[in-house]
């Protein structure tokens, strides 16, 4: 049988020195931006029943989860998410608290991704959840924290928005199944404009077909909401959701506006089963995925029996990693500014001494050593600044 | 000046199509024409760095944005498949996926599972999937048509241009299964980041294919 205890699986990788500090500074970073603004940590299992992933609108795919079973045979997965399990916890042992709830998370997420692809299948996120709060300061707030933890990192970036009503609306109108309504989704999310072309000329040219064809082209700045009320049936829904984000959009781009670009997009309808209205990606100059990604789920935590509204996003914390390390910008691992070498019988005094820098803020190394040749060539390779000899007769440098 | 944009080109005779169409967007494609050996090659006077890969590494780096836009055929992302905009059907590289037997052979007759050998097994799988029809799916990587000659699978699912290896061979496409031709797509960040030089390509492009 073949072995396998010298590699890790595939998707998978050991973080090390740089890049490990570099994950953990990232993690605090984005955690007390979360903090800063009132949010409170909580920690889910890495292991949940398979069932709370398996919610009408299924909105992880099985085949995308790892899956495991417990010793009494029920299905287990290994946690893809964070929301839903925190969705969870609001539908139950936060039934009670006072809302909004505001709290925050980093952890790892598991989804099985396509082999030989260069992806991950383990990635930190760092996320929060409003709960609570249907407000459009609650949009906002998020928003806001979005663009705060993308702005952190001194890269150009990009806060893009979006209102999965306006293509529900607008579907909603067809006379479709719903079967050609995920087709239609899932060419306007690949802006497809050939197929997505062809397929609505099979409904007739109606203004609803001709504003949906439009919709994946509707991206960019302020200019978007004019051609939108342009193309869009005159109809009093669609143009008060679309004045809704409006106010959201000119609201952004006054806070972040010089700082980064803030877009829109008509045409993100991902996950429509799960989103409900405001949605949120965040990109990095460079980096061929999003950062950041949210928005709006108002329905998702009602499906475990708590009808409430949410918002929330999460940063991939290993894409943030992976560009700094690019950048050359990954915090340095520190290298520590004392050794202590105990001569033979001085082992307690050494610790003691060593103990005292360390109180006065050094990091101290004990050497462990025979002799102080080899400390001081130990010293000299790891670029440790000061060797301490601890002989019972004082100190020497 | 801002870095170039870089698009990424299927090798053979999408990369020649996509050169006649940026020269005749009037782009001086010089570099690209005399390439040698080089796989990365400029076109200043429109901003672009072309990079030459076969079919599947121009999704692969179009994905990754380490390549912002790439063309490539629809049987290599209907294949493939990826997180991409699919901007433009270019028009060029046109031919079909077909599903093509021996001669005379009644495919659906029977309820014995077919056993079926293509390239692409995952547009196959699908096609027979959408029809709830259970297959053995074998892949090869060669001429697919010997497959049914030496009596390994019933049908084929492959390309087909003008059919001629099909009739030498005594096989006939039975059904289609989807048109085929060569598409613009973009990396899903690289579209919002660069947006304006983007769109400004895409507006000559389609000015250019009417």
């Amino acid at each position: 049988m073949k072995n396998y205890d010298l590699i890790t699986p595939e998707g998978t990788k050991d973080l090390l020195l740089s890049e490990c500090l570099g994950t953990r500074v990232i993690e605090k970073c984005l955690m007390d931006i979360f903090r800063s603004y009132g949010y409170t940590e909580m920690i889910t299992p890495g292991l949940e029943f398979f069932d709370v992933f398996n919610l009408n609108s299924r909105y992880f795919p099985q085949e995308n989860m790892y899956k495991l079973t417990d010793n009494k045979g029920r299905l287990l997965v290994m946690r893809p998410d964070s929301t839903m399990p925190i969705a969870r916890v609001v539908a139950t042992r936060l039934r009670d608290a006072m809302l909004p709830l505001k709290l925050c998370y980093h952890q790892t997420v598991y989804r099985t991704e396509p082999a030989l692809k260069g992806r991950s299948d383990e990635i930190v996120q760092a996320g929060i959840e409003l709960i609570g709060s249907d407000q459009k300061m609650a949009d906002l707030e998020v928003i806001s924290m979005a663009a705060e933890s993308l702005k952190a990192w001194g890269m150009e970036f990009s806060l893009e928005i979006g209102h999965i009503g306006i293509f529900k609306e607008l579907v909603g109108r067809l006379d479709a199944t719903d079967k050609e309504k995920e087709r239609i989704r899932k060419l306007i999310e690949n802006k497809n404009f050939p197929a997505l072309n062809d397929m609505l000329d099979t409904f007739g040219a109606t203004p609803v077909t001709a504003a949906l064809k439009k919709l994946p082209g509707l991206f960019g700045g302020e200019e978007v909401f004019e051609k939108a009320e342009e193309l869009i049936p005159d109809d009093g829904n669609i143009i008060a959701l679309l004045e809704e984000l409006r106010e959201i959009y000119t609201s952004v781009s006054e806070l972040y506006g010089n700082e980064g670009n803030v877009t829109v997009d008509l045409g993100l309808v991902n996950k429509t089963d799960y989103y409900t209205g405001l949605i949120i990606k965040g990109y990095l100059q460079g980096h061929g995925d999003e950062v950041v990604s949210g928005g709006r789920y108002d329905k998702l935590i009602s499906e475990f029996g708590y009808d409430v509204p949410a918002i929330g996003f999460a940063v991939n914390v290993n894409a943030i990693a992976k560009m700094l390390a690019k950048a050359g910008t990954l915090p340095e691992v520190p290298t520590a500014d004392v050794i202590v070498f105990a001569a033979e019988g001085c082992q307690v005094a050494a610790l003691k001494a060593a103990d005292k820098f360390r109180k006065e803020g050094l990091i101290v190394e004990n050497a462990l050593f025979d002799d102080i040749e080899s400390v001081r060539e130990y010293a000299k390779e790891k670029k440790i600044a000061k060797v301490v000899v601890i002989d019972g007769s004082g100190e020497e440098l | 000046m801002d870095k170039p944009i870089r698009i990424a080109l299927t090798k053979g005779r999408l990369e020649k199509d996509t050169v006649g169409l940026l020269e005749k967007l009037g782009f001086d494609c010089t570099a690209v024409r005399e390439k040698g050996r080089k796989l990365i090659l400029p076109v200043p006077d429109a901003n672009l760095e072309v990079v030459l890969a076969k079919a599947n590494d121009v999704i692969t780096y179009v994905e990754h944005g380490v390549c912002d836009m790439g063309v490539v055929g629809k049987d290599t992302i209907m294949e493939m498949k990826g997180k991409f905009f699919e901007l433009v059907d270019l028009g060029f590289g046109r031919c079909k996926f077909a599903l093509a037997t021996k001669k005379g052979t009644d495919f659906y007759s029977g309820y014995g599972i077919k056993t079926i050998a293509t390239k692409y097994p995952n547009v196959a799988r699908s096609f027979f999937e959408k029809k709830g029809m259970d297959t053995e799916i074998i892949k090869i990587e060669g001429s697919v048509e010997l497959a049914p000659l030496l009596e390994l699978a019933d049908g084929i699912v492959d390309i087909v241009e003008t059919g001629t290896t099909l009739k030498e061979n005594g096989l006939e496409v039975i059904e289609d299964v989807a048109p085929i031709s060569a598409r613009l797509i973009a990396n899903t960040v690289s579209l919002k980041m660069r947006q304006a030089e983007i769109e400004d390509l895409i507006k000559k492009i389609e000015e250019a294919l009417k």
